[in-house]
């Protein structure tokens, strides 16, 4: 059984349909990408996964059981997180803050509990400080030392990105939906986010799907790469088969260019 | 700010407000019906009574409900502050039409007042204060006014144009001081920051006016008796029931007229729809909100004037201004905020459901009417419209994109 | 400069720490309660009123701002709460000769009934006659001020519900809604049994409210429990609520709760500080439930500062000092007087514009708004002293009090909004300076402001040298995440 099963997921807004029938699965363990053109609905996806939109039709099933329907938040109790295109950190919070919060949902004690601190409670508390202290640490002690008291506003791009992955890992999350993780990162930045999507899977064992727009980056982790158009999947398959897919191509760079690909596929 | 229907519903959900109004409809007929049948007194007469201060109430909400749609539709403010300036602009029509002629320190300051107020007025179709006629209108202005205001009583006609200017400029003032500066603020802060000035306004308001009810009786031919019959029954109202609606009708349609045709106009909606591009555009977005918050208050302040005469007097200034703002800004959200004919469509609902459900209701000997609740009527139908359609009547959904 | 933050406050972990802020803690709750045992055996009757009023309305001003501040929702219907529990306390604490004199009155509209909503009552329902002796008064006290919180914790839940659907401006609209429904709801028929419609009820006894015990014990039992869920893993949910709603609920937090959770406890706190405030004034009336309850509670929160209970205390300090001893502003003056004054002020806040303007470093410093100040401030002057109409007359200072809050409102929003404190929260690692006051050699490296070689120090700016001189590499190595950094 996939861990994720999307079953003809459909979604319109008003009058454009932004998901048509889109389907895929993703096995445990597996790093799959989403690639398409800008608009093709690869973050409306994302959202109908994770309850911000309902779908109009089709279903969404982790673990064998459908969580249509269901509220973000429950959704990641159920062990689904995400991180987002352009970064919603809580930016007056510190680092630390930032990836306690998103260990809250897994406290098993009351309000009334942390308002006394029973000792339950602060026993948590010191467990949810060490995770957040490990998640950061996937990413050096850059962000373990003084930064974890920082605001998330004196930190610079590549590192709030960065903590907004370490919140995302701390949800406890099996499965995470990585919303371009290298938007904005130069080279050396993406190589090492290239990296680090790859320890995550290996040592963290989780299991990873990303939208992405640099070929490079998608090339060298995926497993499998699904590629959608104006709301549609038009491939699926290894990223070298699917680079080369005239129709891929011809979402990307035009009809002309689409034919001229079919055409040196048909020549051998 | 939108002045057309939104086309995008399927054709049985277009027909679903018709019909719910004609239900609305049969059961006010019926019920009115009933009340006849049960007592002299609840004849036609009496219902037509009610028909017409509804209408009167419709109209004056109306004038104060425009002024919270524009601010809201361009810098999504609901300004609390604007109810105050309905208050000034009643009480400077007091004052201007009771104790003119002024002395001439006072006469000098107020001449200043209402001549930047014309200058300004002026300026919404010259285009900037530098411009000769503008700059003409001022000079003249000062010494004409100072003159007017210090050697002569002013009539009623007079002293609403005159609170309309002052209380305009009192708009432009609010905005610059303590609106500009939290442009960029978090909404929260600037709502704190209206409710103060609401605040501040009340208490000066007790402070330079008075703390009791003051008489509103102007000398004018609007409030000269009117008398006639219907179905045998006398009806005695005044000549409001026109003047009210008419003087609506017309500053609506100026002002309508005004946000199609003028450019400053185009410019206000192109700000309401979209306050970044339009900036982009070129459009000065502090001058079309310093040109709303202008329009609004002059409506504001003739509402104001309006208001007294209908109820021949004025409630202390720390009080008079809360409740029929709060009421006119039920109707603007209920019509559709950020609409025009929205507010406008809110106020008429709001000025009837206070009205004529009261009449509807009446006080007998086996029922003690629902005259208490009349105020609690508009916040209750805020809260559900709130709850259930907050793009009200005729607006638009504005969500937030992930 | 690169910030240095402290740990938050209260995360104290460190065992050591912790025992040593309990006893420091212990150590000014006892300097405390000595300083109050002598203010109230010295001061006077008018001091001792305006701690126990400070007190009250900290207790008020404490819950809003968890709403307002650490939710980030603006609620503007606390008074609406205040006023269940308000009247909840006081009608089952009305002592007997009061309700009979109700009783007969041929204009009150209370019932046998629910005059015969007592504490005492309730008690010898359960049997408990021992506890309805005058000596046990204060037991009721607490069952009655409990009861009053529960009440309006209830209403809590009410308000909090639509807040799910609602955002901003709209919210506080209906919030404000809700607090006007109650006050006029509970004047028609469908209450007046309960209170009394208009008229209200005298009588409530003020032993409690005007005791400073009594409202310091509450506020600090507020103080208590709001702020230990400010610094615990709800608080920080609720502040994830109010800096990112949507990313909040990505992260698991389970919005709905929380806000509502939010609503319910600030209701509660702010009935008990409504049943206080009812035994303060010695009986209830709609009119001491009125929105400028609210709006003061803002300038409060908003002066001190919204995201610190130590600044919603100073806030609630400065506005409790302004309304206990503002009476000289209201006082009546001569005309002269008035414009001289005026005069002053608009001169002073040129000054303050002007030094606002230069500690900011804008330019031009003398900006047209400070002439027209200027101006203003020379005209009053002039005409005070030449205009003889104006010397001969008096002027009553109507409402100063409402208008000095109101500017000192829109002030503090124009030029300082996150107000006096802003974020900072008193704690004893704060008090006792445990902050470093200098970047440590780690910082300096990882921190480009401060590896500037214009800054700095020596081994800084070293290090940093050698930071670039490792990033000139450009091969990626594998496994490339930090070891070559230090």
């Amino acid at each position: 059984m996939a861990m994720l099963e999307v079953e003809r997921l459909r979604k319109s807004f008003g009058g454009l349909t932004a998901t048509n029938d889109v389907g895929f699965h993703v096995d445990q363990g597996e790093i799959v990408s989403i690639i398409g053109p800008n608009g093709a609905g690869k973050s409306t996806v994302f959202n109908l996964i994770t309850g911000v939109y309902r779908p109009d039709a089709g279903d969404v099933r982790f673990e064998g059981t459908s969580i249509v329907g269901k509220s973000t938040n429950q959704v990641v109790d159920l062990g689904i997180a995400r991180t987002f295109q352009n970064l919603r950190l809580f930016t007056n919070l510190t680092v630390l803050e930032n990836v306690l919060i998103s260990q809250h949902h897994r406290l098993r004690s009351n309000w009334l509990s942390a308002v006394f601190r029973t000792p339950s409670y602060r026993r948590q508390e010191r467990a949810m400080r060490e995770v957040a202290t490990e998640k950061l640490g996937f990413f050096g002690p850059r962000l373990q030392s003084f930064r974890l008291h920082q605001p998330v506003y004196v930190l610079s791009y590549a590192n709030r990105r960065r903590t907004e992955m370490a919140r995302a890992m701390a949800t406890g999350a099996k499965l995470l939906l990585l919303d371009e993780p290298s938007a904005g990162m130069n080279p050396k930045e993406t190589s090492e986010i290239t990296q680090i999507i790859r320890r995550m899977r290996d040592e963290g064992g989780y299991t990873i799907v990303v939208v992405e727009h640099k070929m490079n980056l998608v090339g060298e982790i995926s497993d499998r790469v699904i590629v959608l158009d104006y709301g549609q999947k038009i491939a699926e398959g290894a990223y070298r088969d699917v680079v080369n897919d005239p129709k891929v191509i011809e979402a990307y760079l035009g009809k002309k260019a689409g034919d001229d690909k079919r055409e040196e596929l048909a020549d051998g | 700010m939108t002045l057309l229907r939104s086309t995008r519903n399927p054709t049985w959900r277009r027909f679903l407000p018709l019909l719910v109004i004609l239900g609305l409809v049969a059961l006010v007929v019926w019920r009115m019906l009933y009340l006849g049948s049960v007592g002299e007194r609840f004849n036609a007469g009496f219902f037509l009574r009610a028909f017409i201060d509804s209408v009167k109430l419709g109209s004056l909400y109306a004038l104060i409900a425009l002024g919270y749609t524009m601010v809201y539709g361009i810098i999504r403010l609901i300004n609390f502050a604007h109810g105050e300036v309905f208050m000034v602009g009643a009480f400077t029509t007091y004052f201007l039409f009771t104790i003119t002629p002024y002395a001439l320190p006072a006469a000098i300051v107020m001449a200043i007042i209402l001549t930047f107020g014309l200058m300004r007025v002026v300026e919404l179709f010259r285009g900037s204060m530098r411009d000769p006629i503008v700059l003409g209108v001022g000079a003249i202005g000062v010494v004409v006014l100072t003159v007017a205001l210090s050697a002569f009583t002013w009539p009623f006609w007079a002293a609403i144009v005159g609170s309309m200017l002052a209380t305009g400029v009192l708009g432009l003032s609010i905005d610059r001081v303590a609106y500009v500066p939290l442009r960029s603020a978090p909404r929260n802060s600037l709502l704190i920051t209206a409710i103060a000035v609401s605040f501040f306004l009340q208490n000066v308001g007790l402070l330079a006016f008075t703390n009791r009810q003051t008489p509103f009786r102007p000398d004018t031919p609007l409030t000269t008796p009117l008398a006639f019959e219907v179905g045998g029954a006398p009806v005695l109202t005044n000549w409001l029931l026109v003047a009210i609606p008419v003087v609506t009708l017309v500053l609506v349609i100026a002002l309508t007229s005004f946000v199609t045709r003028t450019r400053l106009g185009k410019a206000m909606r192109a700000s309401a729809q979209d306050a970044e591009v339009a900036q982009m555009m070129g459009v000065s977005v502090n001058k079309v909100i310093a040109t709303t918050f202008l329009l609004g208050s002059m409506l504001a302040a003739a509402g104001g004037a309006m208001w007294g005469l209908n109820f021949g007097s004025l409630n202390q200034p720390a009080i008079m201004g809360i409740l029929p703002g709060i009421k006119a800004f039920a109707a603007a959200v209920i019509g559709g905020i950020g609409s025009l004919p929205g507010a406008v469509i809110g106020a008429m609902i709001i000025g009837f459901s206070e009205n004529f459900l009261t009449a509807l209701f009446p006080r007998t000997p086996t029922f003690l009417g629902i005259t208490e609740f009349k105020d609690t009527f508009a916040f209750v139908l805020l809260i559900l419209v709130l709850l259930i359609r907050p793009s009200g009547i005729v607006g638009e959904d504005l969500s937030e994109k992930v | 400069m690169a910030r240095i933050v402290t740990p938050t406050a209260f995360d104290a972990i460190d065992p050591k720490k912790r025992v040593r802020n309990v006893a420091l803690t212990f150590l000014a709750v006892g300097v405390g309660v000595l300083v109050l045992y002598l203010l109230e055996g010295i001061g006077s009757t008018k001091l001792v009123q305006a701690l126990a009023l400070f007190a009250i309305w900290g207790v008020a001003t404490v819950s809003l701002n968890l709403i307002n501040g650490t939710l980030g929702i603006l609620s503007l219907g606390h008074h609406g709460f205040m006023l269940i529990g308000g009247y909840t306390t006081g009608l089952l604490m009305l002592d007997e000769a009061a309700r009979q004199r109700i009783l007969t009155s041929a204009r009150s509209t209370m019932t046998e009934e629910t005059l015969a909503l007592s504490v005492s009552n309730l008690l010898r329902g359960f049997g408990l006659e021992a506890l309805t002796t005058p000596e046990t008064l204060w037991v009721r006290f607490l069952i009655a001020i409990f009861l009053g919180g529960l009440l309006a914790a209830f209403a809590g839940l009410l308000v909090g519900t639509p807040s799910l659907r609602l955002r901003g401006d709209y919210l506080a609209i209906v919030t404000f809604g809700f607090g006007e429904i109650i006050r006029l709801t509970a004047s028609t028929r469908l209450f007046s049994a309960y209170t009394n419609g208009a008229l209200g009820f005298p009588g409530v006894t003020s032993e409690f409210g005007k005791s400073i015990w009594w409202t310091f014990g509450a506020l600090a039992f507020t103080v208590f429990v709001i702020s230990k869920l400010k610094y615990s893993s709800y608080g920080r949910a609720m502040q994830a609520i109010r800096e990112d709603e949507i990313a909040a609920q990505a992260m698991g937090v389970n919005v709905a709760y929380h806000k509502v959770l939010g609503f319910v406890i600030s209701a509660f706190f702010a009935g008990v500080a409504g049943g206080l405030w009812v035994s303060w004034l010695g009986g209830v009336r709609l009119d001491f439930f009125l929105f400028q309850l609210t709006f003061f509670f803002l300038v409060a929160i908003s002066a001190g500062g919204t995201g610190s209970i130590t600044g919603v205390l100073l806030g609630t300090a400065v506005v409790v000092f302004v309304r206990q001893y503002g009476d000289p502003l209201e006082e009546s003056y001569s005309i002269q007087t008035w414009l001289y004054i005026a005069s002053a002020t608009l001169a002073l806040a040129a000054a303050g514009a002007v030094l606002f303007r230069t500690l900011r470093r804008l330019r031009p410093r003398l900006h047209w708004g400070s002439w027209v100040l200027v101006g203003g401030a020379a005209a009053a002057a002039l005409v005070a002293a030449v205009d003889p109409a104006v010397i001969e007359g008096t002027f009553r200072g109507f409402g100063m009090r409402a208008i000095f809050l109101s500017v000192l409102l829109i002030v503090i929003m124009v030029f300082r909004p996150d107000g006096m404190l802003g974020r900072t929260e008193f704690s004893w690692s704060w008090f006792l300076r445990e902050q470093r006051t200098g970047p440590t050699d780690e910082e300096r490296t990882q921190d480009a402001w401060l590896s500037n070689p214009a800054f700095g120090s020596e081994a800084g700016r070293a290090a940093a040298r050698e930071q670039e001189l490792a990033e000139d590499d450009t091969d990626a190595p594998e496994g490339s995440d930090d070891e070559g950094r230090r």
